[in-house]
Formats: structure tokens, sequence, C-alpha cells
């Protein structure tokens, strides 16, 4: 056996953090980057077919109706304030909080999926209709199923804090939750600009 | 016994008795349980590396004997060992299986084994992650060859050029295998890179810095990032786009429909070309130790090789477009690709010249993992060259999808991927098995396998420059390529032999090789500080680094931290940039959800091939596969310290 010299101890370190200092908020952080990248590929896509012809959308699509989608990007920025208050109320422990502010936004995520189903209506072209609604579609498509894993895993987490004595771990959790929240919401304001708004302008 | 360990800290010498207690209880602990069921639910970044590796080396030779049988087909004009149809296929999975399959696993494999040991960590951030990879890439192999195994393997080559690749030329399903493939390498790759990252990042030794992470692990961050930014490339292109239009009716690829074919090569080759230095990147990393070892001196240019990587990685996203100079693009985008593809060449240089000034100023011993970084320099250095005349317009448009390209592309990824693996493979086996391989045998091989791949490739760039295109199946006398032919398929003959050598070298020592000791070569790095092969919780102690050799710099006893538990899988993390002890984190245990999201991925990506429905059947299944990956995450624990994001430490029961 390697001769070894004891130099320091590190049983007084913490066993649970938050943030930059736990492994599960850069693991959280590289599939965050992943998943952009993905959405940004598929957007320089979009433009990349968009340049090639003289009308956009290409006849007889029309640009995209903006009513419902708005409405939804406005519950989306609201959806923030609940992420928020668990990612805060999981910083102290605060397990009533957690919970309450759980389930406020369990609800408002599955409100935003529901009406993400007026979202693909107001596109107003099939996906094989032609390059445009390939484009638009496969675009919101992707970022339906990260919203749709995100909000799982909020159910998930809601779950276990009501149905088992919670570890302490749990509340990183939450607040890492909240974290990939504030992407998934972040990331949908191009795909508004590019895919709702984008036909207008472009 | 204290669950925080025996040893107590006084700047001495740990006790002997007490470090045999610690290792017995670490055992326990960290130990795999026996039987199949231990076998499937593993979390141990070794045992997971170690079949990587295997599995990995398997599909070399897979697509070794795919190289075989086409060599054989080309041996002489018109012959009829191989039907086009069949040969299609073959020089398809050939491709994907050594780039998807062999390459790029092989490279990750070695990082998720070697990483965590070359920092001192006991095992890696997301150990069930790790294993979850692992089992989708090998839903993919299974994929990828049941199709070949009956007749429907892909033929379209590895890289699935559309309009070729869809459904109006591609009936069938072949092109949709290699879609799907395509994508469970991808997934496995990207779990693979945020592991390295991570573990790189928040689990080095106390003390190892930024300016003292082995060179290794550097490349292995470096290609880390990489994956991250082209690996979601092919995804897109492969699943979201080429497997939507066939499977879908979308409209990515068609023109009629204002589709763009040209788009599938830009997406392919954004990631195509960087794959290129995905796999080269920690080729170079293994040569920097072995060079280091047996030159008996730290490397030249620590910092330069570091800066090398990282440029290296930068511009190997600026250079994708040289794929496509037969395309109709604009003649000012294809000159700044040729200026990036003849820029990248300096990077590699300044590698290069570090290793020589290294032997040069060193005592340079001729072991045999020496003679394959030779070999590799030789090689490598042809392949690079033949690069850069194709990175120019005029002479590419010559010798595009001629066998030049096949000559330069299998100097660069047999001289400069495959000869250091074999490097890093005679300079590591001690480490994952105990013991040494054969001397006499392993000069064998190298000798053996330098002359076939050049007796092979080399004749091909006359081949190329005469006018012989890629991937036909036979080609008449009168061409006159039959002598060359013949010559490229006894260097095949002769790589073949040297890599059966390789393999008889390696069950004859894992069986009876001698014993290697904990540093058989009398290396610096933190691997060869503990035992060979390493226990399952690879150190007993944070060992403390104060020099990017720590082995070779350590006077008396190795410095380490104690106070990590013993009877629950703990590991250390520590700050970023300083590597400053910061946390205990708890490692997961053993888990069957890993194997089991991955059959659910197979059951997403494979049924998606027939029916769109079973996309939703395996989502379904993947949501009772989540649920049990996150109740197990968040079982309770008697006791925790909590760090609070306003500073304060608090104890919860």
């Amino acid at each position: 056996m390697t001769s070894l010299r004891a130099e320091t101890s590190v049983a007084d370190l913490p066993t649970v953090t938050f943030g930059q200092r736990s492994l599960m908020w850069w693991g959280t952080l590289g599939f965050m980057v992943i998943e952009g990248w993905t959405l940004a590929l598929l957007l320089v896509s979009y433009l990349y077919l968009r340049q090639s012809v003289i009308q956009w959308p290409p006849a007889p699509s029309q640009s995209p109706a903006l009513l419902m989608p708005s409405i939804n990007l406005a519950l989306m920025a609201l959806s923030v304030v609940p992420a928020v208050v668990v990612a805060r109320a999981g910083g102290r422990l605060d397990a009533p909080a957690v919970k309450r502010w759980l389930v406020a936004h369990s609800l408002i995520g599955v409100a935003i999926l529901i009406l993400r189903w007026w979202d693909f209506q107001s596109l107003g072209v099939r996906w094989d209709a032609n390059a445009y609604g390939t484009a638009v579609w496969m675009i919101v498509g992707f970022h339906t199923s990260l919203l749709l894993l995100d909000v799982l895993d909020t159910l998930g987490l809601t779950l276990f804090f009501f149905v088992r004595r919670q570890p302490v771990k749990s509340f990183s959790d939450a607040a890492d939750n909240s974290f990939y929240w504030y992407f998934t919401v972040g990331i949908w304001l191009p795909v508004y600009l590019i895919a709702y708004v984008g036909p207008r302008v472009i | 016994m204290s669950a925080l360990g025996n040893s107590t800290i006084d700047g001495g010498a740990l006790a002997p008795e007490a470090m045999a207690q610690d290792a017995g209880a670490l055992e326990r602990t960290w130990s795999t349980k026996p039987g199949v069921w231990g076998w499937v639910c593993t979390v141990d970044h070794k045992v997971i590396g170690r079949r990587y590796v295997i599995t990995a080396f398997a599909m070399f030779l897979a697509g070794g004997i795919e190289a075989a049988l086409m060599r054989t087909q080309l041996a002489r004009p018109e012959n009829g060992f191989l039907g086009a149809d069949r040969y299609n296929q073959i020089f398809t999975t050939h491709g994907t299986t050594m780039m998807f399959l062999f390459a790029v696993p092989m490279m990750t494999a070695m990082g998720l084994y070697f990483v965590p040991l070359m920092i001192g960590a006991r095992s890696v951030a997301f150990p069930r992650l790790n294993a979850f990879g692992y089992w989708t890439y090998l839903v993919g192999i299974g994929l990828l060859y049941v199709a070949l195994l009956t007749n429907h393997a892909p033929d379209t080559g590895w890289f699935a050029y559309v309009p070729l690749s869809e459904t109006l030329y591609a009936p069938g399903h072949r092109v949709d295998v290699w879609a799907q493939l395509v994508t469970f390498t991808e997934i496995a790759a990207l779990c693979a890179a945020v592991n390295i990252i991570v573990t790189v990042f928040k689990m080095r030794a106390p003390g190892m810095s930024v300016n003292r992470i082995p060179l290794f692990v550097w490349a292995q961050l470096v290609v880390a990032f990489m994956i991250v930014f082209a690996m979601p490339a092919v995804a897109a292109g492969s699943t979201l786009m080429l497997a939507a239009d066939r499977a879908i009716h979308m409209q990515w690829f068609i023109p009629a429909r204002g589709g763009d074919v040209l788009l599938w090569q830009h997406i392919f080759w954004f990631f195509g070309h960087p794959e290129v230095y995905i796999i080269f990147l920690p080729a170079l990393g293994m040569v920097t130790p072995i060079v280091e070892t047996f030159c008996r001196r730290p490397v030249v240019g620590y910092g330069a090789i570091v800066m090398a990587n990282i440029a290296t990685a930068f511009f190997a996203f600026g250079l994708w477009v040289h794929h496509m100079f037969a395309t109709p693009l604009p003649e000012l985008g294809d000159s700044l690709f040729t200026a990036a593809s003849l820029v990248i060449a300096i990077p590699s240089a300044v590698q290069i010249f570090c290793w020589i000034a290294t032997m040069w100023t060193g005592r340079p011993r001729l072991t045999v993992p020496m003679l394959f970084v030779l070999g590799f320099l030789f090689t490598f250095i042809n392949g690079g060259i033949t690069g850069v005349m194709l990175a120019s317009v005029p002479f590419d448009r010559q010798a595009h999808d001629t066998f030049f390209v096949v000559a330069h592309l299998h100097y660069v990824l047999l001289g400069g991927g495959v000869m250091p693996l074999f490097a890093g493979l005679y300079f590591w086996f001690p480490k994952f098995t105990g013991r040494l391989l054969r001397n006499g045998l392993g000069k064998w091989h190298f000798w053996l396998f330098l002359i076939g791949v050049n007796v092979t490739f080399f004749p091909m760039h006359i081949l190329g420059l005469d006018g012989m295109p890629r991937r036909i199946y036979t080609y008449l006398a009168s061409t006159g390529w039959g002598p060359l032919n013949l010559l490229s398929s006894l260097g095949a003959a002769t790589i073949a032999i040297s890599v059966i050598i390789f393999l008889v070298n390696v069950v004859l020592s894992w069986r009876g090789g001698a014993v290697a000791g904990p540093n058989p070569w009398g290396a610096s790095g933190l691997e060869w500080a503990t035992a060979s092969p390493p226990p399952p919780y690879n150190f007993a102690y944070p060992l403390i680094v104060s020099s990017a050799h720590p082995l070779w710099d350590a006077h008396a006893a190795l410095p380490v931290a104690t106070g990590l538990r013993t009877d629950r899988r703990e590991v250390l993390t520590t700050t970023t940039f300083d590597a400053r002890p910061d946390a205990r984190h708890s490692s997961p245990r053993e888990s069957i959800w890993p194997f089991y999201l991955a059959l659910c991925m197979g059951v997403v990506f494979i049924g998606s091939i027939f029916r769109p429905y079973w996309v939703l059947i395996g989502t379904a299944l993947s949501l009772a596969g989540l649920f049990g990956w996150g109740w197990q995450s968040t079982r309770p624990i008697e006791r925790e310290r909590i760090a609070l994001p306003n500073g304060a430490l608090v104890e919860r029961t």
C-alpha cells in the first residue's frame, strides 16, 4: 500500500449544496446547452430555407395567427413567478412554501401545455404541406417536447414532496427544476419571434 | 468504526491498520453486487468504461471484417465476390461502424474510465447517466447489426446524402436504420460529454488547479465541449429532419416543396468535420503521458498543448464547407473555408513539435507504446499533408469522390486515431487488468500494423489521382487499377494479421501476463497511485495535488484529505478553477433504471421506423423509468449538513 500522509479533513464540508456548488446544477446546465443549441440549429435551418424563396410563407400558406400564442407567451412569462418563489423557498428549506408553490407551478405548466394545442393550430399550415410548414412544426414541436419534459418533472417533484418525507437534497432539486424552467421559458421567446412574428417581417 | 474513516488529522502518516479498516469498509460500500442483477445495474465507471472499451473494440473488429470483405471484392477487376447491393450495405455499415460505433465511443470510453482516476475522484459526476449512455449505445449496435444480418442494412453511405437517402430513391427501412442508429450513438455521446465536463469541473483532487490538469484530461474536456456543440447537429439532421421526412412526410429536403438538399450537407458536416477532431484530440491526449513517461521528463510546452487543443476545437467548427467544395457555393465562402482548413494544421503542428522537443531533450525508451507513438507521428503527418492538399479548392475538385480522399481519411484516422489508441491500450492495459501486455508480440503487432496501413492506403493516393472513384463495387481490367488494388488488399490482410496478434496478446496476457503493480512504468499521473486494477472506490482518500506530475514530485508520503464517509457512497467536490475542497456529495448505488430507460429509448426510436405511435408507447413506458430514477435519487439520508444559498451552514436530520 502506498504511504499516505493526512494533511487535511473534509469531514466538516456540507453534504447538500445549491446552485453552482451542486453537481446537478451543472448537469442541468449541460443539457440546457445541448437542447438550446439543437433548437438554435433548427431556427437557423428555418432561416436558411427562407432565403431560397421569394414569398414567405410560400403561397397558399398564411402567416400564423398571433392571438393565442401571445396569450400563452404571457402565461409563460407569468409562470416564472412560482418558479422563482419555489427556488427561493427551497433555499430556505421552507417545505410548506415549496409545496404550495410547486402546486401553482404545476398547474400553470399544465395550462401552458393545454394552450400549446392552439399554438399549433395558429400556425395555419400542416407539417407536410411544404418546407415552411415542416420547419415551423418541428421548431414548435421540439420546444413542446422540452416543455412536456419539464412539466412532468415538476409534477413528479410535487408528488415526491407530498407523498414522502422529503430529504434535504430535494430542496436543491426544486431550485434546479426552477432553473430549467427559466430556460424553457427563455428559449420560447426566439421561437415566438421567429415562428409567429417572423413571417410578417422577414 | 467511525463512518467518517478511522484516520485522524495530525499531518503524520496514516496508520496501516486504520487504512486497512477504511479500505474494507469502502470495499463493502462501493462494490457492485454479484450476479446478473449486479452486472446489469452497476454504475461503477470502471466497469462501464471497460465494457465500453471492449464493445467499441468489438465494433473495430466488425468494421475491420467489413473492410476485409470490401478489399477482397476489389482485389481484382470484375470480381463477383460481393454483388453491388451487398457492397453498398457493407461500405455503409463499415463507415457507420467505424465512425459512430468504434471511434467516438472508444475515445469517450477511455475518458469515462480514466478521467476520474487521473483527477483523483472516486467516480464520475453522474454514474447512472453513464450506465444509461452505455446501454443506449448497445441498443444502437443491436439495431445496425440485426439489420445487416437480415439484408436491411443502410446502403447510402455513412453520410446518407439526400436526395439519395429520401424515400423516393431509398424505399424500405434501410436508411431509417441508419438515421435511428445515429440517434442512439448521439444520445450516448452527449451523456458521456456532460458527465466528463461536470466531473472535470467539479471533482478534481484538491489542489489540481486548471494549470495542473493532466493533458489527457484536458483533451477529454475540450472534446466533451465539441461533442456538446457538434452532436446536436447530426441528431437534428438525422432524427428531426431525415427520419421525419421519411416517416411523416416532412419536407426539409424535398426541393419541389421548398426544401433544400444542401441543407443536409451543411447540417451533417457541421457535425461531421468536428467529429474527426473528436476522435483525434483524445488520441493526442494519450500521446502526451506516454511521451512523458518514456522520455522521463515533463512534456515541453504544457500551456501550448492546452491552447492547441482549444484552438483546434474552435477551428474544427469552421471547416465543414471543405467537404462541399464540389457543390455550387459562393467562391468567397470557399476561400474562407480553405483558409480555415489550412490554419487548423498549425495547432496540430504545435503539439507535434512539443512532443519532438520532449523526445529530443529526454531519454526515450522504445517500448511498444512509444513505437506506436512514433508510428502515429509518421502516418498522421502524411495524412495531414494530404489534408492540406485537399483544402485547396482546385485540387479538391479533381480529387473529390476518388480514392485519394479514402487514402487521406484513413491515414488521418488510423494514423491519428488508432495508432495512439493502441499506444494507450499498451500503456494502460496494466491499469485495466493488473497485468502487462507481452513485449515481443507487441512489437510484431506494431510493425505489421505500420506496414499494413501504409501498404493498404498509400496505393489509394495513386489510384485516386488516376481517377478511381470511391464506392464502386468493381472496375474493368482495362482501367489498369488491378495491380495497385491487389497490393492494397494484401496490405489489408497484413493489418488483419497484426490485429489478430494483438488479440492473442490480450488473451494470453490477461490470463497469465506479468503482474504489473500500481505503477509499472514509473509514470507521474494519479491513476498510477492506486492499485491495478483499481478498487471500486478508486482512492480511499482524496489525494492532494501540488504539481502537474504528482507522483514524480512527491518526495515522501503522498498527502491526502480524510473525512469522506466510508459507510455510504460519497465523493468530494471541489471549486471549478482552484480545486479547493467544497462539498461532500452522495453518489448513487446500483440502479436498474438506466438499463430500463435505454430499452424504452429502443422502443421509441426503433418503433418509430415502423409506426409513429411507438414513439408515444415508448415515451409512456419511459415515464415509469423516470419516476423510478427520481424516486431513487430522493431517498432520505439520516443527517445532512446544508450550505444554504445565503452562505449559512445548517444541519438537518
